[in-house]
């Protein structure tokens, strides 16, 4: 069983590997290129580095993705291809052997080889190093958790250099999605000569070595990231952007009038209420992929009130998802019931089964439940959320429904966004609204959100039952079989009714009709500028 | 005079310090930290950040080494922005403030000024009252509104200068901001002269120059004009400063890489040593400011002596 399903894996990875040959940086026949092959988009924010180590944001990673190569990479559907790595192997249920092309340089002409993902990796999980997302990544790799907390030394960490060319990855149990996982850059190579020769200088332009299909030119804080075409990049034939300038736009009108200027050909996210008017207005460029993200509330499970199933399960039944998302936040978002979120890879997302009563008979179930735990109507209970207009919609119109069908009101506690996180993670707080994005195409990224002692779970449920499924899911071999155990558990959670599942996330945005490559296949919203070009216009 | 300057800029020292202290301890007790994100850190990777900022010594010993660093010209490093100190920061953005904040203040000095002096001339008549509205729309209507207006008429609807955005002094990048500040600005300078040179125009010594039948230019330019430009001295120290949070609106709405943009990422973020570092900032060039305005004093009435 344990060698076929190794097999079975081995022949998905020739999949993928297939898959990515077609995909990588191809312009469709007939398509004729614009002379100037230079990209601007906006990236949302500053990033907050350019060392992939310690990346954290959406906005520093996008940039670490154009500047440096994993050992495997997403394409623009968001299918998992070779980068360094020209193959990989599952050879025993713990180990994964990545084989590196011999092609691969860094910007200087050095070649890339197994030493500098050792480097890249130990350096990540070093407590000297600090990464915010080292223990998130870091205990998918043997002694990962423990380098982090300082237990165990850098060098223990279970990544070796078999030869040059041959990179030996030990996991603390078996990692089936361990390609994509190594797509994220924060566990990628790092040029170690560089950084010991500029220390925390290594990143800027004129110091960084990169492996990418970009090197950095420019970088001006709060202005822009300038990137030109790298011309040691292994794959340079397939680059057809030349130039790709980041801009820092944090406010979505500033973001849409540099757009409509002609000054950026991307923005980043449409300003909330925007997207219908820009559907009417610009049907060519509107663009709105589904993300791998979820909207939801989460419920404090010690709170005295809500400490009650019954209270919990009449809340999440009353609100009536297909008008929040097509009403209220009117920006293309589907109804979630589960804290998997459709198209996630390794559990399926479920649904209450009262999601297709029609709202009446959850109105009457819902006060069953509240009368028989004992809520009156005109109960209040403290909702807190960050200073947004969007969030404040969704509030509004929750509060809404909470007050007219259940008598229940909402006592609506608006903050800096800081002050929410805090309030959230340190549990002070009945109803805080919530959000997540995966960092990884695996069901357990949102596992996270409800497992027992779990850091990500604010809401302080736990269900021992169904995290001994995860446990289980987690040790399987077998795809299929980890997939319906991850499925029964979360399914399992759910019925505990621990958070509130609203919307799952969609990235509306206008991109120029002229740039080629974009998808809205691309469900973790991950585009290497590598995979984009400008078409004549 | 020399001996003013100098004790003015001594006396400096112990307002930076309040301010620095001060808000050292507002950012401290703000609820929120600099590592606070959707993803909560686990308590080792905290414990490793908090070691690599020095945030795990006691209160005091970061106070006084953030002091010491301080009068060594050291800011600290950035919270958010791990690869740049905040002198990195403070230094890249300055001087795209300065400038746009620095044209605009002189623009409005120079046309406000030539405004009032126009309507404090033209007193009670069109020409006065167009020229106060027009100044008034500047001091009554939001700079963010003002803002997207502009962009809308010159940036989108007539393609004659860029949104926004900031290329490396480029001029045309700067006309609209600089507009923006100048409109603001221009409304206090052109108000404060026109009342003032109205005043001055109805003292005893002007009556006694026309009754000696000098001319209404050598009048207002020889005799009415230095007097009357006092309030508005008066008017730059704050001008100028608030031209700094004048720039968190404009530079926001024409993303410009100024102080403006940084002060609210630097709060938003809970950069502590950044925050800081504006506060310093800030409070330097208000002290400078006044105390070019004090000089400005002296020489436009010589009766002032320090």
């Amino acid at each position: 069983m344990k060698n076929m399903s190794i097999k079975m894996m081995a022949g998905a990875v020739a999949l993928c590997f297939a898959a990515g040959s077609v995909w990588a940086a191809k312009v469709p026949a007939g398509t004729q290129l614009h002379a100037k092959q230079e990209l601007v988009r906006n990236n949302g924010s500053e990033p907050e580095t350019l060392d992939p180590a310690v990346a954290e944001s959406v906005g520093a990673n996008n940039l670490t993705r154009d500047l440096f190569e994993g050992l495997t990479a997403t394409d623009s559907v968001g299918k998992v291809v070779p980068g360094v790595a020209e193959s990989w192997k599952q050879v025993d249920p713990t180990t994964w052997v990545f084989k590196l092309r011999k092609n691969a340089k860094w910007s200087n002409g050095d070649n890339v080889v197994a030493g500098d993902f050792v480097y890249g990796m130990q350096r990540f999980v070093d407590p000297k190093t600090a990464s915010p997302y080292a223990s998130t990544y870091g205990i998918f790799i043997a002694n990962g958790q423990e380098i982090v907390d300082g237990k165990k030394a850098p060098s223990e960490l279970g990544v070796k250099a078999i030869d040059q060319y041959t990179l030996e990855i030990k996991t603390p149990y078996p990692v089936g999605f361990m390609p994509d996982l190594m797509s994220n850059l924060n566990l990628g190579p790092i040029h170690k000569a560089t950084v010991e020769k500029f220390g925390k200088e290594w990143t800027k332009p004129g110091n960084m070595v990169s492996n990418g299909a970009f090197v950095l030119k420019d970088w001006q804080v709060n202005n822009k990231v300038v990137l030109e075409k790298n011309p040691q990049y292994w794959d340079k034939a397939n680059v057809q952007l030349t130039k790709v300038t980041y801009l820092p736009i944090e406010d979505g009108n500033a973001d849409v009038k540099l757009y409509q200027s002609g000054e950026n050909d991307w923005v980043y996210q449409l300003p909330p209420g925007t997207f219908d008017k820009f559907k009417t207005e610009l049907p060519k460029e509107i663009k709105n992929g589904t993300m791998l993200g979820l909207r939801y509330y989460s419920y404090n499970n010690t709170d005295p009130l809500l400490k009650d199933v019954r209270v919990r399960k009449a809340l999440s039944m009353v609100i009536d998802r297909d008008i929040l998302g097509q009403k209220i936040t009117a920006d293309g978002q589907a109804p979630a019931y589960s804290v998997i979120v459709k198209g996630v890879a390794g559990a399926d997302a479920g649904v209450y089964d009262w999601s297709t009563w029609p709202m009446d008979k959850r109105v009457a179930e819902a006060k069953k439940l509240m009368a028989a735990a004992g809520v009156q109507p005109g109960t209040k209970i403290k909702f807190s959320y960050n200073n947004s207009e969007y969030h404040k919609k969704m509030a509004v119109f929750v509060a809404s429904e909470w007050r007219t069908k259940l008598g229940v009101e909402m006592d609506m506690e608006a903050m800096e966004f800081k002050a929410l996180l805090k309030k959230r993670h340190d549990g002070e707080f009945q109803i805080a609204r919530n959000g997540w994005v995966a960092d990884y195409n695996d069901a357990t990224t949102f596992l996270t959100l409800v497992q027992c002692g779990s850091d990500q779970n604010d809401n302080k449920n736990c269900n021992k039952k169904a995290d001994e499924l995860i446990l289980k899911g987690n040790q399987s071999l077998n795809p299929a079989e980890r997939k319906k155990l991850f499925t029964q558990a979360a399914a399992m959670i759910m019925q505990d009714y621990p958070m509130i599942p609203l919307l799952q996330y969609t990235l509306p945005r206008l991109v120029k009709p002229y740039v080629g490559g974009y998808s809205t296949m691309n469900p973790m919203d991950r585009f290497r500028s590598k995979d984009l070009y400008i078409i004549k216009h | 005079m020399w001996s003013y300057t100098l004790r003015r800029i001594l006396s400096a020292i112990p307002t930076l310090w309040v301010a620095v202290t001060v808000c050292y301890v507002l950012v401290r007790i703000t609820p929120g930290g600099p590592f606070d994100g959707e993803r909560k850190l686990s308590a080792a990777v905290l414990a490793n950040l908090q070691a690599k900022y020095h945030l795990d010594w006691p209160w005091y010993k970061q106070y006084f080494s953030y002091l010491n660093n301080l009068l060594h010209g050291d800011l600290g490093a950035s919270f958010r922005f791990a690869d740049w100190s905040v002198n990195d920061l403070v230094a890249n953005a300055l001087p795209v403030s300065l400038t746009i904040g620095g044209i605009s203040i002189l623009l409005a000095l120079l046309l406000g000024v030539s405004a009032g002096i126009v309507a404090a001339l033209r007193q009670n008549s069109w020409v006065d009252y167009l020229l106060m509205f027009k100044i008034s729309v500047g001091s009554t209507v939001p700079s963010f509104v003002i803002g997207p207006i502009l962009i809308l008429f010159f940036a989108i609807w007539w393609t004659m200068l860029p949104a926004g955005g900031w290329n490396d002094f480029g001029a045309k990048y700067m006309v609209l901001p600089i507009a923006l500040l100048t409109i603001i600005n221009m409304a206090t300078t052109g108000r404060v002269m026109r009342g003032s040179l109205i005043e001055v125009l109805n003292s005893n010594f002007i009556r006694t120059a026309r009754a000696k039948g000098l001319s209404t230019r050598t009048i207002v330019l020889r005799h009415a004009l230095k007097p009357a430009l006092i309030p508005v001295a008066s008017a730059i120290g704050p001008m100028a400063i608030s031209s700094i949070t004048a720039a968190v609106v404009t530079e926001h709405v024409f993303s410009l890489p100024g102080l403006g943009k940084l002060i609210t990422t630097a709060a938003s973020n809970r950069d502590y040593t950044l925050i800081l570092g504006l506060v310093v900032l800030v409070t330097v060039l208000a002290v400078l400011v006044n105390l070019l305005v004090d000089l400005l004093y002296a020489w436009l009435d010589p009766r002032i002596r320090y």
